[in-house]
């Protein structure tokens, strides 16, 4: 009996510097398989559709439930998780590539410290360490909290900057998820006390200004983060901001 | 690879810089070429359609507007100061902002995305559209702050060529166009419609705007290269008497 199987095409680069090259492999079809089911199957058996041998693809995984943002990559072409993109509601053959607005570590991996550098350069968080114990912390009253919490639920996949036509190496644009955390944490009772520096960084250059509205991001966050909004919000708050210092000067 | 580092980043490393945390004054700049798009820019194009359709009236009627105009106290320092050196800045920017992004509606083909296109694409227009169109009805040319009785013929012969015609078309379409999506990028941007629903509303009402306007600017060409007109003089006597029974005779009797 011939099995129904599932056709891959993935790019593959042995080093940053390496020559890219496209392996074909051909699986089995089992019921639910997704992208990376698929690349955990490639690693046990490296074979590839005309039958040679090659060694097990490089790729970032982890929660395998959409959560911890670590498997981003480019799916037919446009940028998604690879443990929720179900290999039934996928176009075959399936083409996979790593993020193009990254620097490639090897195969579908790439390097995304720099929206880890844009959420320190923003200070994304909220201070709470000390020497002594600082008592619990103020009340967030659940109007607050809805407001909040779908702005908390980002994974730091970069779906969002690989998608924004302005995040790029002219630009050096800071992207909309960091934006997004400056709104969460400018929110925050404790967190607020970063406010006016937080919205000094984002008028740096590269800064929240270099959004052209494209809304991308909005449209491909897995997570459905507000994001549109928040860049709206944000640059009001980063104009008032600049405006007051400038008068204040 | 390496790109040139600036130094406060934090680690040399290749691709996509971090923030430049509060350095540097693109947001100044930036910030200005978005304001000088609504304010004078897009107030002086809802000048000029509104001057434009004074065409329907007749060559006097026109002239006499041209005239007007030309008549405001520093009309050649507010001349610059409000409509050459804004736009010059607002396209000169505009194209830089451009060739720094790097569109991708092929793989990300969302309506957000074609109107981030767009955009660009009308500014381009807009920018070569008026730098011509400066050039030959202000600067080249019978001029017409001296002979404003002159404006009438002198856009009437450049309409009569068919390309010329096709060109004021697209521009008017492409312009319009523009100044309504930039309203709408304007709210956006600044904060004034950050929820979607907001968002989604006043896209109608700039869409409305734009079309309003570009049929405006249309019917006003209408005027040019319509038979009513036909053959105007080179230049048209502008008595206050003449203007007046101009100004009577209701636009629609044109059409
Ligand atoms: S709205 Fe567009 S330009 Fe702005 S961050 Fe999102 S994708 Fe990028
Ligand atoms: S905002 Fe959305 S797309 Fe961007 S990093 Fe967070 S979860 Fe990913
Ligand atoms: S593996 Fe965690 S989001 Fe895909």
């Amino acid at each position: 009996m011939a099995s129904k199987t599932v056709q891959l095409e993935i790019k593959r680069q042995a080093s940053p510097d390496a020559p890219a090259v496209w392996e074909k492999f051909e699986l089995e079809w089992r019921p639910g398989m997704n992208v990376t089911s698929s690349l955990m199957e490639i690693a046990a058996n490296p074979v590839t559709a005309d039958g040679h041998a090659t060694t097990p693809i490089t790729y970032d995984s982890n929660c395998l439930e959409e959560i911890c943002g670590s498997c981003a990559m480019r799916i037919n072409g446009k940028a998604r998780m690879a443990c929720s993109a179900l290999v039934d509601n996928l176009e075959q053959p399936i083409r996979i590539e790593p993020l193009s607005k990254f620097p490639l570590v090897r195969d579908l991996q790439v390097d995304r410290a720099v929206l880890f550098e844009n959420l320190k350069a923003v200070k994304a968080w909220v201070p709470v360490d000390g020497t002594y114990d600082l008592g619990s912390g103020p009340r967030v009253f659940p109007q607050q909290q809805e407001v909040n919490y779908p702005l908390s639920n980002c994974i730091s996949c970069t779906c969002c900057m690989e998608v924004c036509p302005q995040f790029n190496e002219e630009t050096g644009f800071v992207g909309a998820a960091t934006i997004a955390q400056v709104k969460l944490f400018n929110n925050h009772p404790t967190g607020k006390v970063f406010k006016e520096e937080r919205l000094r960084a984002l008028a740096g250059d590269g800064g929240i200004q270099e959004c052209g509205f494209a809304q991308n991001c909005v449209e491909v966050c897995p997570k459905k983060l507000p994001l549109t909004n928040a860049i709206s919000d944000v640059s009001r708050d980063v104009l008032i901001q600049k405006a007051k210092d400038f008068l204040r000067s | 690879m390496a790109t040139a580092q600036h130094p406060s980043a934090p680690t040399l490393r290749p691709g996509v810089q971090p923030l430049r945390a509060g350095q540097g004054t693109s947001f100044l700049w930036r910030k200005l070429h978005s304001l000088l798009g609504i304010i004078p820019i897009g107030a002086f194009l809802l000048e000029h359609l509104l001057s434009n359709f004074e065409a329907l009236k007749g060559p006097a009627a026109y002239g006499a507007q041209v005239r007007f105009l030309n008549s405001l106290p520093m009309v050649r320092i507010l001349e610059w100061v409000f409509i050459f050196l804004p736009i010059l800045y607002h396209g000169l920017y505009g194209v830089y902002i451009w060739v720094r992004g790097n569109s991708n509606i092929v793989y990300y083909p969302w309506a957000g995305n074609w109107m981030y296109t767009a955009q660009r694409y009308t500014g381009l227009i807009a920018i070569l559209y008026i730098g011509q169109h400066v050039l030959r009805q202000r600067f080249m040319g019978i001029s017409l702050p001296e002979n404003p009785g002159a404006a009438f013929a002198k856009v009437q012969h450049e309409l009569a060529n068919p390309w010329m015609l096709a060109v004021y078309v697209i521009a008017m379409i492409a312009i319009c166009w523009h100044f309504a999506y930039g309203i709408w990028l304007f709210a956006a941007k600044w904060g004034i419609i950050p929820g979607v629903k907001a968002r989604k509303r006043f896209g109608f009402v700039c869409a409305a705007l734009g079309l309003a306007l570009a049929i405006m600017g249309l019917v006003s060409m209408w005027a040019f290269i319509s038979p009513r007109y036909k053959n105007t003089p080179d230049i048209v006597p502008l008595t206050t008497t003449q203007l007046h029974i101009q100004n009577a005779q209701p636009a629609y009797t044109l059409l």
